[in-house]
């Protein structure tokens, strides 16, 4: 009898244990402030009720949530409101990617991920199908530019909210420095050579850069699009066909050996390996640097910071390969809801909360990173100077946007990028990867053009 | 009824039922995916023999570079650890040295710490233009010392292999401790009156007596070397470039690119590697303690 009972008991014990194992609880049951309560798989709670206190995680990079602080701000809001506290998760650009994809992987996604959207990348980046919930039914999507949505949109179907008007990577620089060195904006390669040139000689470094966040180092590569449809007809199309290989665009290359050329001729300063996009603002305020590679919002942003760098900041297009064109970026930062979050219903009104006019209006004054959001009804607050640079060159796609398997691949083209610099890797070899990659992300999707 | 026996065989069920369930089971799941095409892109799986492992091998990819990596972590860590961890033990229990326990917590302190934590201090004081370390060595006029201790590839992966050795020395220094607690003082006392000197004393009594404690923290450090990854995670992310990239940090990369199949056979590949290791050294183990 005594072996029965201790048999029943060891079987009884094992059961509970699979059992618990198994439960998925129920999500009404999370309590507030639990910052994983989003990470349980469950289903979804559409009845519940607003106005209680619950808390959602929102899963962020580094760079894609304002630095002044405005989303925070928005949500703080919300939160006064509604009860519903947002749960800010940022990680480090860098690491930023491919965290996202072992959560989701994992089954354990944020409720709301900020994700870069793109109609090109959107499906390995987060498999919207799979992993998010349909905003197709949103009242503010009849708001919203249409420029916008395929990289938001999967089969018709709209996953995600994006704020972010379109972007235009360029070189900004320092007028002053210009002025006093009797320089003025280079409109090729070896003008801008001699510029950072004489630049360096006067004791400042010519051009910030930062390589720790991962992603800055690859700009002149891809953002340089543009350019390259310029020389080859049908470009992204074909490349996107596989009827052309991307070591054709030799263009790519060239720009590679000139980077590195930079980097050696001490453009870049002894420390670039060691930099990190968010140093760039007191580099180039204090003079240190000269030039820094980025989306001309950014100006606003170092303005506002720095109050005394007012109006002493222009552009011109990077020359990189003798470039004289501008790359419009349409894709930005969007926020999409996880199909597993317990709280899909109060996302959504927090979505509507953010799309009204006054918070879009709140969201652009708020951000002085942002020239313009992609909601038509906000007046854009590009400066006057900018917007008449922008319309003298001829404008075109970044490469990342029309060309299939390059934005999935960007962060090992920076660590590669690093790899060039630190002189374990040559230009040809990190070309020749770029190329790499693109067949073996082709291969694992079994694209039908590479078969 | 077998009369040694203390309890019926049942009692163990559970155990195994649950070590079958989520550790064997799991483990030659992985084993037989790293032989198929398994991805996050296509439900379907279809076997593809040994190509997985054909690809780790092929000149264009540079998982050859991490599992190298991977290596010279492992028996650097293992060898500075056992060694400082011996030394610090040694002299931690001598008695001519004061505060013992002061020094033993300082130094077992950053053991607690998280690999996050020390990830983010240790790139702050490195930074090559305003970390400490470098501020540190130009105002004691040593600036050819001062360097890019986490960006210059040749630096990076003995910049990290010294950081963690400094998390982790004390907890070796700690088991050593014990051991060496557990030596009876009289074997020290008929040496001396032999005449016996302490490095001799060290030699033929210590190090026989603890051999077995050195054994399991080389053991631990092998095992823990050949699977790191928060350290590297936190400190360079694999960079600059790829010098510091082990086959963990490329395990993690497979998986966040939905290629599972690589991310099981670089796993599979890590698993064999520790399960030799710890094997021998098991073995070597045993036959000391039987000649003990």
């Amino acid at each position: 009898m005594k072996r029965f009972i201790a048999l029943m008991t060891v079987l009884a014990v094992i059961c509970a244990m699979f059992a618990a194992c198994g439960s998925s609880g129920s999500p009404s049951d999370a309590p507030a402030g639990d910052s994983q309560a989003g990470q349980t798989p469950a289903s979804q709670d559409e009845s519940a009720p607003a106005n209680r206190p619950i808390t959602v995680t929102f899963g962020s990079h580094q760079s894609g949530l304002p630095v002044s602080g405005i989303e925070q701000e928005l949500a703080k809001e919300f939160e006064e409101l509604t009860g519903m506290s947002i749960d800010f998760q940022v990680t480090p650009d860098a690491q930023w990617r491919d965290l996202l994809n072992v959560k989701l992987n994992a089954g354990e996604a944020y409720d709301i991920m900020n994700v870069d959207a793109d109609p090109l990348s959107i499906i390995s980046r987060i498999n919207p199908e799979q992993n998010c919930v349909d905003l197709s039914g949103e009242g503010w999507l009849s708001r919203i530019d249409p420029v916008v949505l395929p990289g938001v949109t999967v089969n018709d179907k709209v996953y995600g909210i994006q704020f972010a008007g379109t972007r235009k990577s360029m070189i900004v620089y320092n007028k002053q420095i210009f002025s006093d060195l009797g320089l003025a904006p280079p409109t090729t390669y070896d003008e801008w050579k001699q510029v950072c040139q004489a630049i360096l000689d006067s004791g400042i470094t010519p051009i910030y850069e930062a390589t720790q966040n991962g992603w800055h180092q690859v700009l002149p590569l891809f953002e340089t699009g543009s350019h390259y449809v310029t020389l080859y007809d049908d470009l992204y199309g074909r490349l996107n066909r596989n009827e052309m290989n991307v070591l054709e665009v030799k263009e790519i290359g060239i720009i590679l050996g000139q980077m590195k050329e930079f980097a050696e001729l001490g453009f870049f300063g002894d420390y670039f390996m060691s930099q990190s996009v968010e140093g760039a603002q007191e580099a180039l305020a204090t003079n240190q640097a000269a030039m820094f590679n980025i989306d001309t919002g950014w100006v606003n942003e170092l303005e506002t910071e720095f109050p005394h760098t007012f109006d002493n900041f222009g552009i011109f297009a990077a020359p990189w390969a003798d470039n004289q064109t501008i790359s419009v970026n349409t894709t930005c930062n969007a926020f999409f809801i996880s199909k597993d979050s317990n709280y899909v219903n109060e996302i959504k009104e927090y979505f509507n909360f953010l799309a009204s006019p006054e918070n879009l209006k709140k969201r652009l004054e708020g951000d002085p990173s942002q020239e313009s959001l992609c909601w038509p009804e906000v007046e854009s607050r590009a400066k006057p100077e900018f917007q008449a640079y922008f319309n003298s060159l001829p404008h075109g796609m970044v490469m990342q946007v029309g060309t299939s398997y390059i934005d999935p691949q960007w962060m090992d083209v920076g660590k590669d990028i690093d790899a060039m610099y630190a002189g374990m890797m040559t230009p040809d070899e990190v070309f020749q990867n770029i190329a790499n990659r693109r067949d073996e992300m082709a291969r694992l999707q079994r694209d039908p053009a590479w078969q | 009824m077998n009369k040694n026996k203390t309890y019926p065989s049942y009692l163990a069920f559970g155990t195994v039922a649950i070590y079958f369930v989520f550790l064997f089971l799991p483990g030659v799941l992985g084993i037989f995916y790293s032989f198929t095409d398994w991805n996050s892109f296509h439900p379907e799986v279809n076997f593809v023999g040994l190509s997985n492992y054909q690809r780790i091998i092929a000149p264009n990819q540079k998982y050859m570079d991490y599992i190298s990596n991977t290596v010279i972590f492992t028996i650097a860590t293992t060898l500075a650890k056992s060694a400082l961890g011996i030394l610090l033990a040694l002299l931690l229990t001598h008695k001519l040295v004061l505060g013992k326990a002061l020094h033993r917590m300082a130094i077992f302190t950053p053991l607690v710490m998280s690999y996050l934590v020390v990830g983010l201090v240790f790139k702050s004081l490195l930074h090559p233009a305003t970390g400490f370390v470098n501020i540190a060595l130009r105002s004691v006029r040593l600036d050819f010392l001062a360097n890019n201790w986490l960006s210059d590839a040749s630096l990076a992966l003995g910049t990290v292999i010294s950081v963690d050795t400094w998390k982790g020395v004390g907890y070796i220094m700690v088991v050593t401790i014990a051991g060496l607690k557990s030596i009876s003082a009289t074997y020290y006392e008929a040496a001396e009156i032999d005449g016996a000197n302490y490095w001799q004393r060290f030699l033929h009594i210590t190090l026989p007596l603890i051999w077995p404690v050195l054994l399991t923290i080389t053991i631990l450090n092998l095992t823990y070397g050949l699977r790191v990854f928060d350290i590297i995670y936190a400190l360079t992310n694999g960079g600059p470039g790829h010098a510091t990239d082990v086959i963990n940090t490329a395990v993690f990369s497979a998986f966040s690119k939905g290629d599972y199949a690589m991310g099981t056979t670089l796993s599979t590949v890590l698993f064999v590697f520790v399960m030799a290791i710890s094997y021998f050294l098991v073995k070597m183990m045993e036959n000391k303690g039987e000649e003990l």
